[in-house]
Parts: structure tokens; sequence; C-alpha cells
């Protein structure tokens, strides 16, 4: 315990386990060629520290993503769990299989996938969607970068509207999918949004989330430097702004029913946010269709979350 | 051949970000000019690929820094392809991937590394008593009372007594005032002082003896550290308790006797004998010199300030320290109806209003020359006076006392005749001098007039022309040390800084002594995993200060307004909770919140014991330990 | 279990829940499951088993219905699934990744045509197109030989010298809707015929491992010599499931492929499943009037077993390979690798490809006969022969 307790984001709590060994035995090991500053990277870690807080363990199922480049060259690895990387499409449903497995042993430990948005809201949706409606014993959780970073950054449907990809050129025009919303339509047992920035929440969220059974879905806003086209030093910085200004509410959805919001945005004037990546051009982000939306779509969550808390 | 660094030349000209510059283009610029290509068509060829602005530039940068001298040796042959190679058909496939590290030492990548550095917090800064004010805060924040109380101790014998009285200067100097106000230091060292429980062991016990004269807060002081080094000390006291000023001068509602008593008894539970009701005078002083190895002459400021106010000065005027100590000491003085006006604006000053309110005065007024800016009492305690009623009169200054005689031969209502000041030009103290505004006077009805207008030292017991001040050896002409200590020598008139300079002193004795040089108190210790050191104080532009959530000041509860009008209870009761510890900014300095263990993407950043490692085999220098540190201790160092 | 009245689907369906079950003892079974016509029946039939520790996952696509059966695989249990034409389609990107990370996956194939336009009747493209992936795959011609070839399938595939999924084809309709006898084993005697699994690289927390990261040319290449020399043991581990099969069972699964009447042979027909059956008739029939014909039957596609079929045609100097499938560009799947299994051996071999049935068309006698009058006409093979076009046959009849 520190006096961290009383910064913004109550990184304390996690400072009672600091003596995560980033050796062999860890999660995310060292010599990964994640990019400096990866926003996964760091979810990684603090899913490593939320398992061991838990007492919990876990494989990895990994479509294809930055996640499973991550491991390393055969016959190295940087992940110090089981883990196999799946098709693009398919990562869900070899997770089931895997649980299927597990159950059928009397075995514990979590089958958790680890997938972008890439292989999330787009090629994986369907295989997702199944493992969700099953309500299979699963913990998805998808490291939204926004982007498909492991190909040169190509938009997804995560793209937030503004965003240069090399796939739009001059930014792209649709809004990002309603992932959360898309899964909470579920029913699942629980749905949540995830930022590094609030490691806190973040690390009560994957706690909870160890601790329910059937589909679990996180979804981890992750800097990306390299596709944002921002300093990797700032990368906790950028995914704090966006949640302090409404970009990226951060909630959970219990049953896909009841919901409570977990940090309430103060709208700063998330300008800052699009200054600090170059992947945004002033001329290309409507600043005032942006604070609508954020506004929006917070107040629809909050109406949710009054008619229907957790 | 000249080398050049490519990686200063992209973030030059802003090519990449920070910590992954992209220096193809200053390499391709290095490469023409080694293989000898003119520079217009390296340019041409850039051009013809798409390159613009800084890329042209750092590659015409990097052409122009390259110096070749001599024939260009052709590099040796090789693939350059050096990872390692399975051998033979290599581990097969079914055995999966795992054991072994990935070979790729990231560490390599970084062009920077991030480093420990450390700053001086203000309030350590400023503290006159030389506190480590931060590191008592963390460890209350941490719920440690036992060591934060351990930690005052190193350099205070009177937290609890601190904790009351102290102007408090880390308060106003601390950086959490820009962000939702400052730590409420002076509360919590007292919530230390008060629940804290240590035992305190001295050092083997020594031959040499010290006599210390006065036990005023320096006095004890001085003679709590001697006696934790070891000496034998005795203090020598004029009147008959303990304690100096901070038992005779500040009334019980602020400092209660018990408090004072316990901590004067944990000095002399050290071992320390006193002797009261002994005045110490030239001749004195020379014989305890004579029969010591060393004497501190801790006697404070005994003259007290006067002002002639004429008419019936014996009934009417009085000294406000002589008051306080008077109605502490149970000498009974009834205020029952009377007017009373105190002269003055330092604690004495409200402390006197304040007591003259609770003997039942039916008005305290107290007049001050200039304004409330310039006033030096504590402002709390000004808040405080307010109210409770006592009115105070700014720009203001007392001339006399006049007695209006009746037709009918009765001698009148007294009054208080005085002036209205204007503020003119600063003085040599930098405050604005006051200055009388003509034709202002006007009278207050007073039947008594207090004075609280300061005190200078009584230098009889030296030689003429001795230069007193701290560390000024005194009586020269003696083999035996004698120096004075406290406000004697400072003239300063807090207690913390009479605490410092017994501390001081105390420390300069026992260097005299035994050569031995002792450091007690004064910084932050540095920690052994710091890289740098830095001497200077840390001010809130160099915290992240977006990165501390706002929370307000925490206060503990005061009694009602009825009892401090007819009591002398305390009238704070201290903060229920060391919380109030946690809005610290440890500012400059590691408190181990490990935000930045939390956030090392790699993992690579560990808290080892106390101390932070990096691995800096596999830091990548993405600079994020940095830019979340919020109190600035991490820093990137070029490589 | 007596012999009952059942499908080609039914026969298969029971195999692939009775094997699955036969693992009760070690980490159990599972399967991923999606309909498509014609194997629905098979699914629908697992879906039905009382597994004593068996799951059954109804998925939303073949892709993940194999997805599934690679995550059983990879912990350990007995996986299978089965599929049909588009489906199968739909499934490569996970067939392959089954192949690649030797998983000793059963998928049961009835092949039909692919679409669109849409056609259910049977043809084998859909298999066929799956030749470059590291599966065994196995053609019946019966619904015994689909009830037998599958229990098989999962001893061959489970052999630690193999390692390799196993696909087991029967054509639509013909053989997966059609009732016949069927000698279907009984769990204690399948019990006995399949060893639990135990599959080294399973996941496990004990001793982490990370299966598919990064791979450099190198290992890949060794990957695919792994895979190449697994290929190489099928034959011979193949016949030792069979008399393994024969010692539980009391009857032996046929060979790789089946030679008859080739002997001294000098036309001989190559063709699989139930044009094999056919064909087989009319070999009777022509030897019965004193011509020198025969037929080699090919149940293994995967590996190709060249040296046998070499051996078989030994005498022969025409062969007609009979193809229900159409690779585009060139012709019968089956007649290319024959022929590559002859060149630089028998140079003086006319060797023509018919493609009969196509898109599920009626493979009569009159079909093979046709061929054969063809082949008896040519003296060098030219490209292949639409056997079909313009008999005036729409549908099955």
């Amino acid at each position: 315990m520190s006096t961290a307790a009383e910064t913004r984001d109550g990184a304390g709590p996690f400072s009672q386990i600091p003596q995560i060994p980033c050796t062999d035995d860890c999660l995310l090991r060292p010599g990964n060629t994640n990019c400096g500053g990866c926003g996964m990277s760091i979810a990684l870690t603090m899913l490593g520290r939320a398992l061991e807080e838990a007492g919990d363990t876990c494989m990895l199922a990994i479509p294809a993503c930055c996640g499973a480049v991550t491991a390393g060259a055969f016959p190295t690895t940087s992940y110090g769990v089981p883990t196999v990387c799946t098709t693009f499409g398919g990562v869900a449903a070899v997770a089931s299989g895997m649980a299927a497995i597990r159950d059928l042993n009397s075995e514990t430990g979590q089958v958790i996938c680890w997938a972008g948005d890439g292989g999330t809201y787009d090629i994986g949706m369907a295989t997702l969607s199944a493992a969700a409606e099953r309500n299979d014993d699963l913990l998805y959780i998808c490291y939204d970068n926004e982007i498909y970073g492991n190909t040169g950054g190509q938009r997804s449907s995560a793209t937030p509207p503004g965003a240069r990809t090399t796939t739009t050129p001059t930014g792209k025009r649709e809004e990002k999918k309603d992932i959360v919303g898309i899964m909470a339509a579920h029913g699942i047992p629980y749905a949540a949004t995830l930022s590094i920035a609030h490691p806190e929440d973040f690390r009560r969220k994957l706690l909870t989330a160890l601790e329910t059974r059937g589909m679990r879905f996180l979804l981890i806003h992750s800097p990306c430097p390299t596709g944002w086209k921002s300093e990797p030093a700032d990368s906790v910085q950028l995914v704090r702004l966006a949640v302090s200004s409404g970009l990226f509410p951060l909630y959970e959805v219990v049953d896909g029913r009841r919901y409570r919001i977990n940090v309430e945005p103060d709208w700063t004037d998330p300008a800052d946010y699009f200054r600090r990546q170059r992947r945004f051009r002033d001329d290309e982000v409507d600043l005032e269709a942006t604070r609508r939306v954020c506004r929006e779509r917070y107040e629809r969550i909050r109406h949710m979350a009054e008619a229907f808390p957790v | 051949m000249a080398p050049v660094d490519a990686t200063v030349l992209a973030r030059e000209h802003g090519l990449g970000t920070r910590s992954v510059p992209i220096v193809n283009t200053a390499l391709a610029g290095a490469v023409a000019k080694l293989l000898g290509l003119p520079l217009e068509e390296m340019l041409a060829a850039l051009e013809h690929l798409g390159f613009v602005g800084g890329n042209v530039d750092a590659a015409r940068d990097a052409y122009r820094l390259v110096v070749v001298e001599g024939p260009v040796r052709k590099a040796s042959a090789g693939n350059g392809d050096t990872r390692p190679r399975p051998a033979g058909r290599g581990p097969s496939f079914l055995a999966g991937a795992g054991g072994d590290l990935p070979g790729i030492k990231t560490g390599q990548w970084a062009n920077e590394q991030p480093r420990r550095q450390q700053y001086v917090p203000p309030c350590n800064h400023v503290c006159p008593a030389g506190n480590d004010v931060q590191a008592f805060l963390h460890a209350l924040a941490e719920d440690r009372t036992d060591d934060a109380l351990e930690i005052l101790l190193r350099t205070s014998p009177f937290p609890s007594t601190c904790g009351r009285v102290c102007p408090a200067p880390c308060m106003a100097s601390c950086n959490r005032i820009t962000l939702d106000g400052a730590v409420n230091v002076r509360e919590l060292e007292r919530y230390a002082g008060d629940r804290g429980e240590v035992s305190l062991v001295p050092a083997e016990r020594r031959e040499e003896r010290v006599a210390i004269v006065g036990s005023g807060p320096a006095g004890l002081t001085a003679a709590y550290h001697l006696a934790l080094y070891g000496y034998g000390v005795t203090i020598y006291e004029a009147g008959a308790e303990l304690g100096g000023l901070l038992r005779t001068g500040i009334p019980e509602f602020r400092l209660p006797g018990e408090v004072l008593d316990r901590e004067v008894t944990r000095i002399l539970d050290l071992g320390v004998e006193a002797v009261t009701g002994v005045f110490i005078n030239r001749e004195r002083l020379l014989e305890l010199a004579r029969n010591h190895d060393a004497v501190l002459v801790a006697t404070g400021l005994q003259e007290l300030r006067a002002l002639r106010l004429g008419l019936g000065e014996e009934e009417t005027v009085s000294q406000g320290i002589d008051f306080l100590d008077q109605v502490r000491s149970g000498v009974p003085i009834g205020l029952d109806g009377e007017d009373v006006v105190v002269v003055g604006g330092g604690n004495t000053a409200m402390d006197a209003a304040r007591t003259a309110l609770r003997l039942g005065a039916a008005s305290v007024k107290v007049v001050y020359r200039r304004t409330r800016k310039e006033m030096p009492a504590i402002a709390e305690e000004i808040e405080e006076a307010l109210e409770e009623g006592v009115h105070i009169d700014f720009l203001t200054q007392p001339v006399a006392v006049q007695r209006m005689a009746q037709a009918d031969g009765d001698m009148g209502e007294q009054h208080l005749v005085c002036r209205r000041m204007e503020l003119g030009e600063p003085d040599a103290s930098g405050r604005r001098r006051p200055e009388e505004v003509p034709g202002s006077d006007f009278s207050l009805p007073c039947h008594r007039v207090i004075l609280a207008l300061g005190q200078s030292p009584d230098l009889s017991v030296f030689p003429e022309g001795t230069e007193v001040r701290e560390g000024h050896e005194l009586l020269g002409l003696l083999e035996t040390p004698v120096y004075a200590v406290g406000d004697l020598a400072t003239n300063d008139g807090t207690v913390a800084a009479a605490l410092g300079s017994g501390r001081r002193v105390a420390m300069h004795i026992h260097q005299t002594l035994t050569g031995e040089v002792v450091v007690t108190g004064e910084q932050t210790r540095v920690r052994s995993d710091v890289d740098v050191w830095h001497d200077e104080v840390i001010r809130d532009e160099a915290l992240r200060m977006h990165l501390f959530e706002r929370r307000p000041l925490a206060v503990g509860e005061v009694i009602d307004l009825d009892r401090r009008h007819t009591t002398f209870d305390e009238i704070h009761a201290g903060l229920p909770s060391a919380g109030e510890a946690k809005r610290c900014l440890s500012c400059g300095v590691c408190n181990e919140c490990d935000i930045c263990v939390t956030y090392c993407p790699e993992g690579v950043l560990k808290r080892v014991g106390h101390d932070l490692v990096f691995d800096y085999a596999y830091c990548k220098g993405c600079g994020i330990c940095v830019t979340e540190c919020p109190r600035n201790v991490v820093f990137m160092s070029h490589l | 279990m007596p012999v009952e009245v059942v499908t080609g689907n039914h026969a298969a369906g029971y195999a692939l829940a009775v094997a699955g079950e036969a693992n009760r003892f070690a980490r159990g079974a599972a399967c991923g499951i999606y309909p498509i016509t014609p194997q629905t029946e098979i699914v629908e039939r697992v879906a039905a088993f009382p597994f004593t520790k068996g799951r059954v996952v109804a998925v939303e696509s073949e892709h993940s219905a194999m997805g599934v059966s690679i995550g059983a695989a990879l912990a350990g249990a007995r996986a299978f699934t089965a599929s049909s034409s588009n489906g199968l389609a739909y499934m490569v990107e996970n067939i392959m990744t089954a192949g690649f990370y030797r998983l000793p996956i059963v998928m049961v194939a009835v092949n039909r045509t692919l679409g669109p336009p849409w056609n259910i009747w049977a043809d084998q493209g859909d298999s066929l197109m799956l030749r470059d992936f590291p599966w065994v795959q196995l053609y019946c011609a019966n619904n015994q030989e689909v009830a037998d070839l599958t229990l098989l399938a999962f001893r061959l595939a489970e052999d630690h010298r193999i390692l390799l999924p196993v696909l087991v084809c029967m054509d639509a309709f013909i053989v997966s809707h059609t009732q016949g006898e069927t000698d279907l084993p009984t769990q204690e005697a399948v019990d006995r015929f399949l060893p639990p699994l135990d599959l080294p690289h399973r996941m496990r927390h004990d001793d982490p491992k990370t299966l598919g990261g990064l791979i450099w040319p190198d290992v890949t290449t060794s990957l695919r010599m792994e895979i190449h020399e697994a290929m190489e043991r099928v034959p011979e581990v193949f016949d030792e499931c069979r008399s393994a099969f024969r010692d539980t069972f009391g009857r032996e699964p046929g060979s790789a492929l089946e030679a008859f009447e080739t002997t001294d042979a000098e036309t001989i027909v190559v063709a699989s499943a139930t044009v094999a059956t056919t064909a087989g008739e009319v070999v009777k029939r022509r030897r019965a009037a004193g011509e020198k014909v025969g037929l080699v039957k090919m149940r293994m596609f995967r590996p190709f077993p060249e040296v046998a079929l070499r051996e078989a045609c030994a005498s022969a100097t025409r062969i007609a390979v009979l193809d229900r499938d159409y690779a585009a560009g060139l012709g019968g799947v089956w007649w290319q690798d024959s022929r590559a299994a002859f060149q630089g051996h028998r140079d003086d071999l006319v060797m023509q490809n018919y493609l009969v049935g196509i898109g599920g068309g009626d493979v009569t006698p009159e079909t093979v006969d046709r061929a054969l009058d063809d082949l008896s006409g040519r003296d060098r093979a030219g490209g292949p022969v639409w056997a079909d076009v313009g008999n005036g046959k729409g549908g099955p009849a």
C-alpha cells in the first residue's frame, strides 16, 4: 500500500503486489517484440497480475493479431502461459472447445481469448456472437487499438471517425461499432469497458470477470503509438483523455440488463486527445459532432444505469 | 570517418516519435556520402521516392555531417543474418514453443533509458526544525503512525507541540496549494506526536557533560539531541517549570500543559537533569563553563518591548507574556465587563486577546498598525480569534491612555486614543512602512491595555560587545565551548526555528568535542536506487498535477464557540485519522506508489525491497514510467 | 451390436460417437457441429448420443465446428466433426490449421457438389480440393466401409507416428442416405480397439507452451518435412490398424487400394467410392466375356498410394481413370495424381481421364462401358472426356 491511492486513477492497490516476477513465469515475458509504449503489453501485464491476485491460471487463445506476434519466433515464446494462436476469425470457437474439455475434466483455470479489434469487431464477430449466445465459459478480452495494427494500420469497424488509416487516407467517415452494446444484447453475464489509465477499475473488472462464470467480454482501449502516430510515452495519458472526455466511457453491463458507469467523464475537451495523435488531422475531425456523440452515448448509458442499476 | 547520430537527427527533424525516431532518411544521407554519391543526386533520389520536408533535411544534415577520411573499405562479406539457426532440423514443431525467452534483448531498441532522480520537497526545505516532512507524511499515509513519530523524533522532540503551535511554513510552501490547498501538515504532525509510540534509546553514555541555560524549546531540543548522543546534560532554568515560552507564553486552549509535560518528560527520560529556580548570571555562566565540557545558552528573548502610553500605566497597561503566564499559573484576574485592548499583531497578541475573552471581558479589540496581510500571527489563529469575537483594528497605532473627567467629579471613562495609519514604502523588512495619517485620532473605550509588541534578547550575561549568533563561540577566552542557541542566537521567534537551532548546535557541539561529524535531519535521505540527486527544491510546475485527484483538505473538529468563550479547553480535537497524509504529493521523492511498475509495458520495472529496479536488457525506452510518474522521480536519460 | 439396416450417415454418426465415448476414461470427447445437406444426419446422431464424457457444441458455422474441435483436441480430447461441400470450403482455414497443428481430428465428409449454383448431389470436388492439406483422406464405397474406416481413422490419426487428421468420405445420397446392412460394432469392442488418446503436445498448465507463433523458413521447412514423414508412414500404420481392427472386430477393412482382376489385365479402370463399385460390375461382366480387364478401387487418396498403384497396374497398357470431380483447367484430380504416379516409370501407358457423374449424375455400367470402349480405340491419351455429356440425362434417375 502506498500513497498512490490518492492519484486520480487509484493506481495504488496494484502496488500491493508489485513484485511480479517479470522473468520466465509471468504471463508476458521480456523479449517480446511489441512496440515501445504498447497498450496491449500493459494490459497483458495487468492481466497477469490480476490472475496472480485471484490465484487463477489461464490458457490463452489468440487469433491473428499483434498478440500472436508477441509470442516471438519458435522455439522461444514470450508467453508464460499455455497459448495457442488460432485463425483470425475463429478464436472464440477454439476457446469453446478448450473450455469444454476443461469442464469435462473438472479442471480449473481460465480460457481467455485475447484478440484485437479486427478479430473481434470484424472477422471474428460471428464466432464471438455464437460463443456468447451459448454462454460458453470463456473470458473474451478485446484489446482495441482501433486499427488493423499488425498489417500496418488499416481501418476496422472499431476505427473512430476522422482517423486516417492506410485504407481511409482522408479520415474514416463512419462511427465506431458499439461492440459492448452488441455483446450486452446477448445477455451475457458480464461485459465491461476497461482503460489501462484506470488501473484500479481495470483490476476490479478483471477480478469480477475472473469470478464470473459463463461468457465474459472485456473491451480494453489499447493505445498503439505506431498506428495512432503518437508518442509512446503518451500512451496512458491518451487513453486517460479518452475516458475523461467521454470518448471511451468506462462502464459495465451485468447479464445484459443492468448497467453501471464506473468513471464519470469530466468532459475534458477531446481536442487535446486528437491533437496528440497524428492519425487525426484538424480538418478531418468534427469536434462538434464528436462532443455531441460522446454526450449522447454517455446519456444513453446513464439512462440505462439509472433505470436498471447493477 | 565521423560518426553521425541518426537518432538525434531524426528527432531534430520531427521524424517518428521521441522514443521511436525514424532514422531511414538520415541513414540514407550518411550512406550516400560514404558511397561518394553527389548530394544533388541523393536529394533527387529522395524526391523521386516522395520524401519531403524533415526527411530531406535529415538526409541533407547527415550527408553534411559525415566526414570521409581516406579510402572506404568495402564491408566484409556476410549476409548479416545473425539470428540463431537451429542445428540440423531443429526442434520438432510438436514440442511447441516454450522454455527460452526470445533471443531479442529489446533493451537494444532503446535510445533513452529511464533513471531515478530525487528533488527536495519544499516542505522539507522550509521546515525551520529540519523535519523530514515528506517522510513522516509517507509513513502516516501508510498508517505507520509509530514510524511517522520516529521520523519526526529524529529531528524534533516536540511533534505534539509543533503540531499545535507551529506557523507551518511547510504548508505555505506546499505544492498542493495550486491544486486544492496545502496538506494539513501541522495537524498530521500532531496526529503522529499524540498517537505514535516510540521508545528512544540514547547512545552509550559519554563522559562529557554539557550545561544548558534555559529550558525553552531550543534548550530542551539541544538537551534532547545531546542526550541521544550520550552526553550528560544539565538544564538550568530560572523559572519554576521547564518549557520556557512554550509553558508561559502559550495558553492552554492552544497547547495544553499535559501535552508539553509529556514531551518534556520524554526528554528528561533520556537522562537529562534539570535544575529549576536558578538564574544564571555572568558569574555563574563562567562557573558552568569551568565545570562542564560545553555550555549552551538558550535564554531566548527576555526583554519585552514597551510602549509609553502615559496615564496610569501601572494599573492599566500590562505585557501580554506576563498576562498569559499569570493566567496560566492561576493568578486570579477578573476582566468581567471590561473593555480590553491588545496592541500587536503576533501570536502573543492573539493569545492574549482570546485569553481576555475567556476571562469575561466585555470587548476585546486588537489594534495593529499594519494590515492583516502583514500580521505575523498564524493565519488560523487570527481566524479563530475573529470567530471568537475579537475585533481587530488594522492600520491603527495607540497613542495614549486618557480619562475624560466629568463635571460631577467622576473620573469618567478611560479611553485609548489611537491614530490611523497608512502603508508607505517598504522598509528594511520588506513590509510596507506604516505612516501616520494626520488628524485621524480617535479613541476606544478601554479598561485595560495589553502589549504584545515582541521581545528582544537579554545579553547581560555576556561581556559587552559579544556577537551573539548561532555557531559563534562565546566567551572565547575559555577553553570550554560556549554557544548561544535558539531565539537568543537567531531572534527568529518561532518554536520551529528554536528546535532547528537546538539541533544544529547539538550537532556542532558533538563535532567540536569528538571530531565526529553527525548529520541529523535536514533533508530526505537519498535512497540507494537514486541515480541523480538534485539539491534544488521541486515546484509544482515540475510535477504532473493532472495525475492527482482533487480532494479537500481534512481539518479536525473544533469545540463549540460557547466553550471557547468560557473555558480554556483545547479548541482543536485533532484529526480523527491520518487519511489527510494521503494528500501529500511526495514532491520529487519516490513514495513507492509503483504507478511506474503498474504501467511498465514490458514488466521489466520492478520494486525489489524499497528499490526500483529497471531491467535495461529489455527496457525499450518508451518513457511511460516518466510521463506517468506524478512526482517526477523518473526521467529519461540519453544513451 | 447386431447387423442393422442403416444409412451411411447413420453409420458415420454412430462410429464418431462411439469412438468419442471410448475416450471417456481419458480426457473425453468434443466436437463442434453444424448442419449441411447431406451430412446433417451425422451430426444429429452425434448430438443425440448420450456421452458419458463428451460435449457437442452446436456452432454457427463450419469454420467454428472445426474450431471447437481444434480447441477440444488441443485440450487433449478426442475430437471430430462432419461436413460437406460448401461447408468444407467455409471450413478450409481451420481444416488447414488442424493439420498443421498435428491434431488427430476425424472428420466425415459427405461428398457433395460445390456451389453455387446449388446442387446437393454427389461429387468429390469438395474433399479433393483439400488435397494439399496435411490430412489423410479415405474414400468409402458403402455403409460398412463408412463405419469401419471411421473407427479405424481414429486409431490411425492418434498413432504417435502419424498425428494427422483424417477425412473419411462417402458419396452424397448414394451412400449417405441409402440404407444397407451394416455391422455397427459394440461400444465394448470399440473401447478395446481405440486406446485412450494421449496427445503429446496438448496444452497443459504444468508445461506452458505456445503453439503457432512465428516460425522462420527453416522451421517451416522442418514442419513440412515432419508432416511428409508422417504421411510416408501412413500406409504401414494403416495396415497395422487394419490388422488390429480384424483382431477386434473379426473383419478387416479394405486396404489403401483394392486390385480386382488386375494380375494379367491389359486394361485397368481406376475409380473410387461408388463409381468403383459400378465399375467392378462392368469388369466382372467383361472378364466373363474373356476381356483382360481389371479394376483398381482407390480407398486412400492422401497419402496417394502410388507404389501400390504402379504394382497393381504392372501388366496394363491402358488405364481409364474415372473422376467424379473436376479440377478446373486440367481435369480429374484422381487422374492427375495417378498420371503422376507413373511418370518416369511407365511411359508406354495410355492413361485416359473420364469425368463421370459430375454433379451427381448417375454412373451406370453403360457409363463405364462407354469409357472402356473409348479407351480401346485410342493409341494415345487425350484431354479429359466428359463422359455424360449428350447422353440426354438430367438429374439422377
